[in-house]
């Protein structure tokens, strides 16, 4: 890539995603970071993926994605650990155990919240409620109304995280159920529309929290033809979300999709595939004077892992 | 503060390549990459490990237990086969005790039955291979004209294991179909007994979706295959199935 190509495209946006790794040293002390670290339908994918020819085989291991998410923290000032869902179903341990190995290995890799994937209404209600006591971090659910469940009261719809004075409003949006979970397991949860939900979480977050960045975790999926609504679509139709992370789809991406607003706010929206291949980062800056987001750069990769395909 | 030296370096690189260096800095795709691998090159967490390994032991000798007994490898094939008549036979069996309505017809395809079992002991791990899916059984009341859209389909497919019924299949089509036993009267309706994967439609079985009731069972698919061999082995029974008796070809 020649280097006017290459200042051209990070000059994208009034934020300005830069694709350098580093930022400027002096700029550095004016800045605060947050490491935004992320996995998505992980699938009760405990051990790595049996080593056997298969796609990914030999990836993955919550174990060791332990050791990795350990090593960043101790790099990183500010870190937040997220997730969007289906962390259930796909291996033995969740149909063995109902899915309390998972939430206990999330809790000790220290996931600040998480949302509902539909795969995580497998056990019914019930078999949902059994585990709740087994994580230590909450599920945020903005669009399932539990309150005529026997889940009532037990998932808020955002939380706000502070880190160095950033405020940082995390809320979950969830799909729609009808069709892809049986109702028995369902009962009377109700699922809202995403779009008018995701619009007064943006209000509540931005206008009356002063959150410095907003953050959705969805489980609508990426991108879909038949007008079903997904990630994508939600980003353009909702302005005021910082950084859309999904699931559902499995979608692998190169590089996050920015889906940039007639006001100029950019939304970025990414996903990391599945079963706990890969860990997604993004890094933000934040001006120290006036906590304003200057910057995001994704994720450095190490030489001694490189990517292998995505 | 701590320094940070790959990044330290990085900078200074940056910088060096920014005054005056001819040779344009290049950005490595892989620096857009927001995924970073969980692979063979990261240690395990010991903590994490150590809490893994008694579930991970338990999982194992769960998977080995050995729940029953094949003297032949029951294996897939068209129209009918030992592996789908024991399938659709067990749906039948296991859904009616939790039913407790008359179920007419029992529905599975080869493409869902993923492996054979195996001659010899059988393991809850083969169970799981079969059936790896968490497909919930359902039961479908169905006009008889769906009915018989079912064995149309059957016939010209060739992959539709359908039980409690015998039909003959001619030039392709199915004629004589007979469920229980009596002559098929399209203008009645038929339960039937299958996954929610086919019932919602799966495997080109778009006429399933014209059901007037869905029901369901409360049973997942490996559930009630684990079940009828357990129950086999504790009768002292072998995992068998007949195969010949129920779609008659004429050339």
């Amino acid at each position: 890539m020649r280097r006017r190509d290459f200042l051209k495209t990070t000059a994208v946006g009034a934020a300005g995603i830069s694709l350098l790794g580093v930022p400027f040293s002096a700029e550095a002390a004016q800045s605060i970071n947050l490491t935004i670290l992320h996995t998505n339908d992980q699938h009760s994918r405990i051990d790595p993926i049996p080593d056997d020819g298969r796609k990914y085989g030999g990836m993955g291991g919550m174990a060791r994605r332990a050791s990795l998410i350990e090593q960043i923290r101790k790099e990183e000032p500010n870190v937040l650990l997220l997730d969007c869902g289906d962390i259930w179903q796909g291996t033995p341990y969740f149909n063995f155990f109902g899915g309390e190995l998972e939430y206990k290995l999330m809790s000790q890799m220290k996931y600040d919240a998480a949302t509902l994937g539909n795969h995580d209404f497998d056990n019914g209600l019930k078999g949902l409620e059994k585990m709740l006591p087994h994580a230590q971090f909450p599920f945020l659910s903005a669009n399932y109304d539990f309150s005529k469940t026997i889940l009532k009261n037990q998932f808020a719809p955002y939380k706000i995280f502070e880190k160095q004075g950033i405020k940082v409003g995390v809320f979950g949006l969830g799909i729609e159920l009808a069709g892809l979970v049986s109702q028995n397991n369902y009962a009377q949860t109700v699922y809202l529309d995403p779009v008018a939900t995701a619009r007064e979480m943006v209000q509540e977050l931005r206008e009356n929290q002063k959150c410095n960045l907003v953050v959705c975790l969805s489980h609508l999926g990426y991108k879909y033809d038949d007008g079903k609504i997904d990630d994508v679509t939600l980003a353009r139709q909702v302005d005021g979300i910082d950084l859309l992370l999904g699931g559902h789809t499995h979608t692998f991406l190169d590089q996050p999709e920015v889906v940039r607003h007639a006001s100029g706010h950019e939304t970025l929206v990414n996903q990391v595939g599945w079963s706990g291949i890969f860990l997604g980062r993004l890094d933000f800056s934040f001006s120290k004077k006036t906590l304003q987001k200057t910057d995001v750069r994704t994720a450095v990769v190490p030489v001694n892992r490189p990517v292998t395909t995505s | 503060m701590k320094i940070n030296f790959p990044k330290a370096i990085a900078v200074l690189a940056l910088s060096l390549s920014m005054v005056g260096c001819q040779r344009p800095w290049v950005a490595s795709p892989a620096l857009v990459n927001t995924d970073v691998p969980v692979d063979q090159s990261i240690t395990p967490d010991p903590e994490l490990e150590a809490q893994i390994a008694p579930y991970r032991k338990e999982v194992t000798v769960k998977m080995s237990e050995v729940v029953g007994t094949a003297p032949v490898a029951l294996s897939k094939g068209d129209y009918e086969s030992a592996l789908g008549n024991f399938v659709v036979d067990l749906q039948l069996e296991q859904s009616a005790p939790l039913y407790n309505k008359p179920i007419n017809l029992s529905l599975a395809t080869n493409g869902g039955l993923r492996v054979p079992l195996p001659q010899g002991e059988i393991t809850t791990g083969h169970v799981f291979e079969l059936m790896p899916f968490e497909n919930e059984l359902v039961v479908l009341t169905l006009k008889g004209e769906t009915v018989q859209q079912l064995f149309t389909y059957a016939a010209d497919r060739k992959n539709a294991l359908i039980g409690n019924a015998t039909y003959t299949v001619q030039n392709g089509k199915a004629t004589n179909i007979k469920i229980s036993g009596k002559s098929f009267d399209p203008s009645q309706t038929y339960t039937l007994v299958t996954s929610n994967y086919l019932a919602g439609g799966g495997d080109d079985l778009k006429m399933l979706q014209d059901a007037i009731k869905y029901e369901n069972v409360g049973l997942l698919l490996r559930e009630a295959i684990l079940q009828q061999i357990r129950q086999l082995n504790a009768a002292g029974k072998p995992v068998t199935a007949e195969t010949g008796n129920r779609v008659t070809i004429l050339p």
